[in-house]
């Protein structure tokens, strides 16, 4: 735990380092560039808020993508479960009216159905005929993709709009603002604890753990694997889904086009710097959603492009990911040097 | 045969973080000579010639080659220096002609980088002609037999024009007809000049075809003696470290009703190949049934047949009455404990915690280690458990929430067993439950799987080590090519017939007088 944090800590540090060296070489001035990114992320509720409330993508995808991988099964179905759930959502949102009591549950549940629906499809598609569902989750997303866009570009498009987009949901389905936050930050948090507990203190976890790290041993052990892997592509793809709810329901109140954005490959992306773990995914993912947004404010500021977070995401991936391995390779090759001069003498 | 070829100087090879698997090591090779290296497995042989060979890279120590220090940073630079590895398995292109595999990487070519197939295929001839090689340059590799296989990867590094050559093993892949031919032509290769090294643990070749063998044991050498001043018991000896046990301790015991048997389980494997013909066996309480074999003749099979993770397309496994042949994986670990030959692959998780890998099984088969009906880990329960397993088999380790790597191969074998043993059940299936064990461990685990039988538990010991099934077992099977051979109480055999056995499946005619 320890080794990850400063391994962690030290290779956002680097990342930053090497981001500012590539701004010195364009004539930008790091300091007060990083200065602006983090003023509009985290200085004064505002920013602070709206960094929570863009985090809850990229955290819930992020965490669907750590379960799916920690447990074996390689889920890459992120953005169309993500367009599915919000699809599911808005749905809801157009046809029901119900008290905000029991229709923001109901929403919940229904974006949970959509993406669990999609990504369960795949999970079918291993089961019947063998597909993997690596291929076959890479595939729907492009379905999901088109299927959605065609649904708010014919059935569900709202006529007084001029670019494809659905009317708004019934506001009985908006999530609740309190002061500056939005709640959707508590569903996500009230998430990411049920996943937690599910993951590590219950049997069923305690089985997806085991088969992710070797599936022949928890074969043998007893665990029904194959029942385990349909579960796991079920909360997996849910968790996807709720985030595209989330997304419709705190933000727009519609779904229109371009609505997913990148959030589902960024979520990819923290599992992947977090190793899989859940506690390293919350945290990751709040940095880079910190990252996300302060970037505008940085643009305003001074005149590094916005993109540059992007060049700056992908520094912290690839150092985080190789400084990783590198750490344990050098403690370990350390260890058997002393041990090696132990013997020489 | 005056001054040393090669000199290997104090070498020390720690696998990270803290495997100590060479200690010091010193040895010498001459020229022209057949110098064999034996010793157990895990005892450093195949390490030592890696390190010479470029694969593995020393902590320290010096290598000298022809009296000047080389180091080889990878296998390029050892051929270069005429130093060669034939490995165990065979890296060729079944697609290729046995010309063109030996010329690969090292093509003669014409104008324009185009090879020159006719000199590639003529000095390919001749060097099959110079050292009598027997071979066809034209025939693909693929139509050609294991053995001509090998002389294949042998030729590729003398074309190289190597005038070291190291063999890992080369005799595991032979059949006993093959290996005299081998022999030969080794023994022309050292007479024209080449240094033959050759890792064995077969004694009795080591002293058939070596000038000199170096015996190593637990990452050290224990001493070079010449071929022909030593015995096979004297280098069984230096290998092991003790004289060798083949007597057996056990107390005797009448075997009671029968618990476990198969009858004529047959399995089939993808390509339709029968892999298990017929296989009946039955196993008593209070007895240990041996099944003795040359790795691959059904071992596996039948254990996957066993554990349900292959599905046999005839025949029965019954325990205690029980008809489990096509029963679930979880309901027949409520009848069998099974200890796998592979730790990291089937017996372990190893990136996990000894206390999650220690509850594996229990938490599906005993309600102690759930709450809530099943749904909770019972966390306190199984860090009892877990120190009960402690206590019980003696295992060294320190917190049940360390990876269960961090174990040494003595205590993660303890630890399975003693998760396996605990579950209770009345039939044990171990698979080669002391490979790759020290000495100490393996006398540790002989010891727990004779209190088993003394507790009336019916024990399966699949073994390719005859000694352990000597030592412990009541009853000895053969398997051969998927068959059940020979079914011999440990009282009327003895280690030729059983060898003879494995290796030929059928007896060995006029056994009793010949020998």
């Amino acid at each position: 735990m320890q080794r990850k944090l400063i391994s962690g800590i030290a290779g956002i540090l680097i990342a930053l380092f090497i981001g500012a060296i590539i701004m010195i070489a364009q004539g930008f001035n790091p300091l007060t560039t990083y200065g602006a990114l983090f003023n509009y992320s985290l200085i004064g509720l505002f920013p602070l808020a709206t960094t929570l409330r863009n985090s809850v993508p990229l955290i819930l995808t992020g965490l669907s993508a750590s379960v799916a991988f920690a447990s074996g099964p390689v889920n890459l179905g992120q953005p169309g479960q993500l367009l599915m759930g919000a699809l599911f959502a808005t749905i809801g949102g157009l046809y029901l009216d119900l008290p905000p009591v029991l229709m923001i549950p109901l929403l919940l549940l229904l974006a949970m159905i959509g993406g669990a629906m999609w990504s369960g499809l795949a999970a079918l598609m291993r089961r019947w005929f063998n597909m993997d569902e690596f291929i076959t989750t890479l595939m729907l997303n492009m379905i999901a993709d088109f299927l959605t866009y065609w649904a708010i570009s014919y059935p569900i498009f709202d006529k007084t709009a001029f670019s494809p987009m659905t009317p708004q949901i019934s506001t009985n389905g908006w999530l609740p603002v309190i002061g500056e936050f939005n709640t959707n930050v508590i569903v996500m948090l009230v998430a990411f604890g049920v996943i937690y507990f599910v993951f590590s203190r219950w049997t069923a976890g305690y089985e997806w753990r085991i088969t992710g790290q070797n599936s022949i041993f928890a074969r043998l052990g007893g665990c029904k694997i194959d029942k385990n892997y349909v579960t796991v592509m079920l909360v997996t793809g849910a968790l996807a889904g709720l985030a595209g709810g989330l997304v419709v329901m705190a933000g727009p109140h519609r779904f229109l086009k371009g609505l997913g954005a990148n959030y589902a490959w960024d979520g990819v992306m923290i599992a992947v710097v977090a190793n899989n773990g859940l506690i390293g995914t919350l945290l990751y993912g709040l940095f880079f959603s910190s990252l996300q947004t302060g970037a505008l404010g940085m643009e305003l500021i001074t005149a590094v492009p916005s993109e540059f977070i992007q060049v700056l995401q992908a520094v912290i991936v690839l150092v985080v990911v190789a400084g990783r391995g590198t750490l344990d390779i050098l403690i370990n090759k350390t260890i058997s040097r002393r041990k090696a001069r132990e013997h020489a003498t | 045969m005056t001054k040393p070829i090669i000199e290997m100087k104090n070498i020390i090879k720690v696998f990270p973080p803290n495997v100590v698997a060479l200690d010091s090591v010193s040895a010498d090779f001459m020229q022209g000579e057949i110098h064999a290296i034996v010793g157990e497995n895990g005892a450093g042989k195949s390490t030592l010639m890696k390190v010479l060979y470029g694969l593995e890279h020393a902590n320290s120590g010096e290598i000298f080659f022809q009296e000047v220090k080389i180091e080889n940073k990878n296998a390029g630079e050892a051929i270069a220096r005429g130093i060669g590895m034939v490995h165990q398995e065979i890296l060729l292109i079944p697609e290729y002609t046995v010309w063109e595999n030996i010329i690969l990487g090292e093509e003669p070519t014409g104008l324009f980088g185009k090879i020159d197939q006719h000199a590639a295929r003529e000095q390919v001839k001749s060097r099959i002609d110079e050292f009598q090689f027997n071979l066809d340059p034209d025939s693909k590799v693929e139509d050609i037999s294991v053995a001509a296989r090998q002389k294949v990867e042998i030729l590729k590094l003398l074309y190289r024009n190597v005038s070291v050559l190291i063999l890992d093993e080369p005799t595991a892949v032979l059949t006993p007809q093959e290996i005299p031919q081998l022999f030969l032509e080794l023994r022309r290769l050292a007479k024209n000049g080449k240094t033959i090294l050759f890792i064995s643990h077969h004694l009795e070749e080591v002293l058939e075809l070596s000038d000199r063998i170096t015996v190593m044991r637990k990452g050290a050498k224990i001493a070079t003696v010449d071929a022909a001043n030593t015995s096979k018991d004297s280098l069984a000896q230096m290998m092991v470290g003790r004289e060798v046990l083949f007597s057996s301790q056990r107390i005797e015991q009448i075997p009671g009703e029968v618990v476990f048997n198969t009858e004529n389980l047959s399995f089939r494997d993808a390509n339709l190949r029968i892999r298990l013909e017929n296989v009946s066996l039955s196993v008593r309480a209070g007895e240990i049934v041996g099944i003795a074999g040359v790795e691959g003749n059904g071992q596996l099979e039948l254990v996957n047949c066993m554990m349900g993770m292959s599905k046999p397309f005839q025949g029965k496994i019954v325990v205690n009455n029980c008809d489990l042949t096509h029963a679930e994986i979880l309901e027949r670990r409520r009848f069998i404990s099974f200890v796998s030959q592979d730790r990291s692959k089937m017996g372990a998780s190893i990136k996990d915690s000894i206390l999650d890998n220690v509850r594996m099984t229990h938490h599906r088969l005993n309600p102690k280690f759930t709450h809530w009906k099943g749904l909770l880990l019972n966390d306190v329960y199984a860090r009892k458990f877990t120190a009960q397993i402690e206590k019980a088999f003696a295992v060294v380790m320190g917190s049940a929430d360390n990876e269960f790597r961090s174990l040494s191969g003595g205590n993660q074998q303890k630890v399975i067993l003693g998760r396996e043993l605990l579950l209770d059940t009345p039939f044990i299936l171990l698979d080669q439950p002391t490979r790759g064990l020290d000495v100490g461990s393996i006398e540790y685990v002989h010891e727990t799987i004779l209190k088993m039988r003394g507790q009336n538990r019916a024990i399966l010991l699949i073994s390719a080590d005859l000694e352990e099934l000597f030592r412990i077992a009541d009853r000895i099977l053969v398997i051969f090519r998927g068959k059940i051979v020979a079914d011999l109480p440990v009282a009327q055999t003895n280690i030729e017939q059983i060898g003879y056995l494995m290796l030929e499946g059928r007896e060995k005619i006029n056994a009793a007088k010949t020998d």
